[in-house]
């Protein structure tokens, strides 16, 4: 059923050209090189070390990997980490 | 960047947070909307900043989180403005001198005077110090037009004037106004400056007393002052002659131009001997109370076979008028030795005519031009002396202008 909706949503927004993140609450992630991660529409955090940073979404998590993480501004709708990235992944 | 300037005004405080879990923490001020950043693990806790008035809203955060707050630095405006007010008289210090610096760059300190070139600048600093402007006195109250038309009024040889406040300076500039050169007419003859022979005389005024080709001494008249006098007038019978009129006199005015000569001699020696100073010296300081000589370290009278002597009054700085009555000398005697030089018989002939050449050309006008410029090195008797003479004949204007007494 969760699916389903989740499909006709996806197909709407396509219909009205809105952008999918909106539509489907997902969060967006900007990168500059290895240095800097932007995560908006996160849901806070779950566990932070200087070489991991787990990151609760709206559906799973997002887990970054590296060396000298530190967050560099953590507001409700954005999370900015500094730091050398080695990885970015999905769990669910 | 005005996030920047917020933050200062509002004040940051660096914490380290101590939890087990920090996350939690960290999450719970996400969903108050605290707004932290620059987190940074620092071993087991969390080095983090936060805006002072977040500060004081996260007390009850951190119960609920089970964590420990230490404070581990803090900035801004309050913690400055706290600071300052252990520090009063340092605000007070710092008020005294804003205000100092406004009262006293609101008075006129110096008064110049630019321009002037004829007119004597004191002169107008005081018609102006008459008008209200002198050092001293408040901006405010100097009514800049009016002393400028008081200036032009008091000077009339002033075309122009300026006044213009710089800071703490009034300058004043003025513009002279430029008069035509005051004409003496007096009667006067034209004599000649020295001696020479005429070559061209022009008498625009007056009569020329010598003519072209006359050799003339100084002193002589050249132009006399007088009206060129008219042709006798010839008697009419029956009438008695008419009595001889005095000769009208006028300023002489004319083109002389004169062939003059002049010589002079130089000599050089082929042994030149000049002293050096050999770095030897002896000091004698005396001190002079009014009409007192004290004498504080005597130097001998003759302290080396040759020596030069160099006089040094020391006074202290004259302040105002008090010429204070205290004056030390200082005697150097240095020790000089004899260094002869010997030179070439070629070269001393030039130093002898170039020293002959410049006792000439001291003579010489400016305006003069040199016909002729003749050297002749002479024969001495005197062996290791070089003798030259130098003869220049110039063509020039020798008349003098001399008022006639009478």
């Amino acid at each position: 059923m969760q699916r389903r909706r989740k499909g006709n949503l996806q197909a709407l927004a396509g219909l009205l050209e809105i952008p999918q993140d909106i539509v489907l609450d997902l969060p967006r992630i900007t990168m500059l090189g290895n240095k800097q991660v932007l995560v908006e529409n996160h849901k806070g955090i779950i566990e932070y070390t200087s070489s991991l940073l787990r990151i609760r979404l709206n559906q799973g998590e997002l887990v970054i990997g590296g060396e000298n993480l530190s967050l560099g501004s953590l507001q409700s709708e954005q999370l900015f980490v500094e730091g050398v990235i080695a990885e970015i992944r999905y769990e669910q | 960047m005005t996030l920047r300037i917020a933050n200062y005004m509002n004040g940051v405080v660096k914490v380290k947070i101590c939890s087990p879990v920090p996350e939690k923490f960290i999450n719970l001020c996400l969903a108050r909307g605290i707004f932290l950043w620059s987190i940074t693990k620092y071993n087991d806790d969390v080095l983090a900043y936060i805006r002072l008035p977040d500060f004081f809203r996260i007390r009850p955060l951190v119960r609920t989180s089970q964590s420990h707050v230490e404070v581990i630095g803090y900035h801004g405006f309050p913690f400055a403005l706290k600071r300052l007010r252990r520090r009063k008289m340092l605000v007070v210090g710092a008020l005294v001198f804003i205000v100092l610096l406004h009262v006293l760059t609101s008075y006129i300190w110096f008064v110049d005077v630019t321009g002037q070139t004829h007119f004597p600048g004191d002169q107008i600093k005081m018609i102006a110090r008459q008008s209200g402007l002198k050092p001293g006195v408040s901006k405010d109250h100097v009514d800049v037009r009016g002393i400028e038309n008081q200036i032009l009024l008091k000077a009339p040889q002033i075309a122009w004037v300026g006044v213009s406040l710089t800071g703490t300076r009034a300058v004043i500039e003025v513009v002279e106004k430029t008069l035509p050169k005051q004409e003496d007419k007096s009667p006067a003859d034209i004599i000649a400056v020295k001696a020479g022979i005429i070559t061209e005389i022009i008498a625009i005024a007056g009569q020329s007393a010598v003519k072209q080709g006359d050799t003339v001494k100084k002193g002589d008249l050249l132009i006399k002052g007088v009206l060129a006098a008219l042709p006798p007038q010839t008697p009419v019978p029956g009438q008695p002659p008419a009595a001889l009129e005095p000769p009208k006199l006028l300023r002489a005015n004319g083109i002389i131009k004169a062939r003059v000569w002049y010589e002079s001699y130089g000599e050089a020696a082929l042994v030149e001997t000049h002293w050096e100073r050999t770095g030897r010296q002896t000091v004698g300081i005396g001190l002079q109370v009014k009409e007192h000589q004290f004498s504080l370290k005597q130097a001998p009278e003759q302290p080396y076979e040759h020596f030069q002597t160099e006089l040094i009054h020391k006074k202290l700085p004259v302040w105002r008028n008090s010429d204070f009555a205290v004056e030390s000398t200082i005697n150097i005697f240095y020790e000089v030795v004899a260094k002869y030089h010997e030179i070439s018989w070629e070269e001393a002939r030039d130093l002898a005519k170039g020293k002959a050449l410049q006792t000439v050309q001291i003579l010489i006008p400016e305006n003069a031009q040199v016909l002729a410029r003749g050297i002749e090195t002479l024969k001495t008797d005197e062996p290791g002396l070089v003798r030259v003479k130098v003869s220049v004949e110039t063509s020039e204007d020798i008349g003098l202008t001399a008022n006639i007494t009478q």
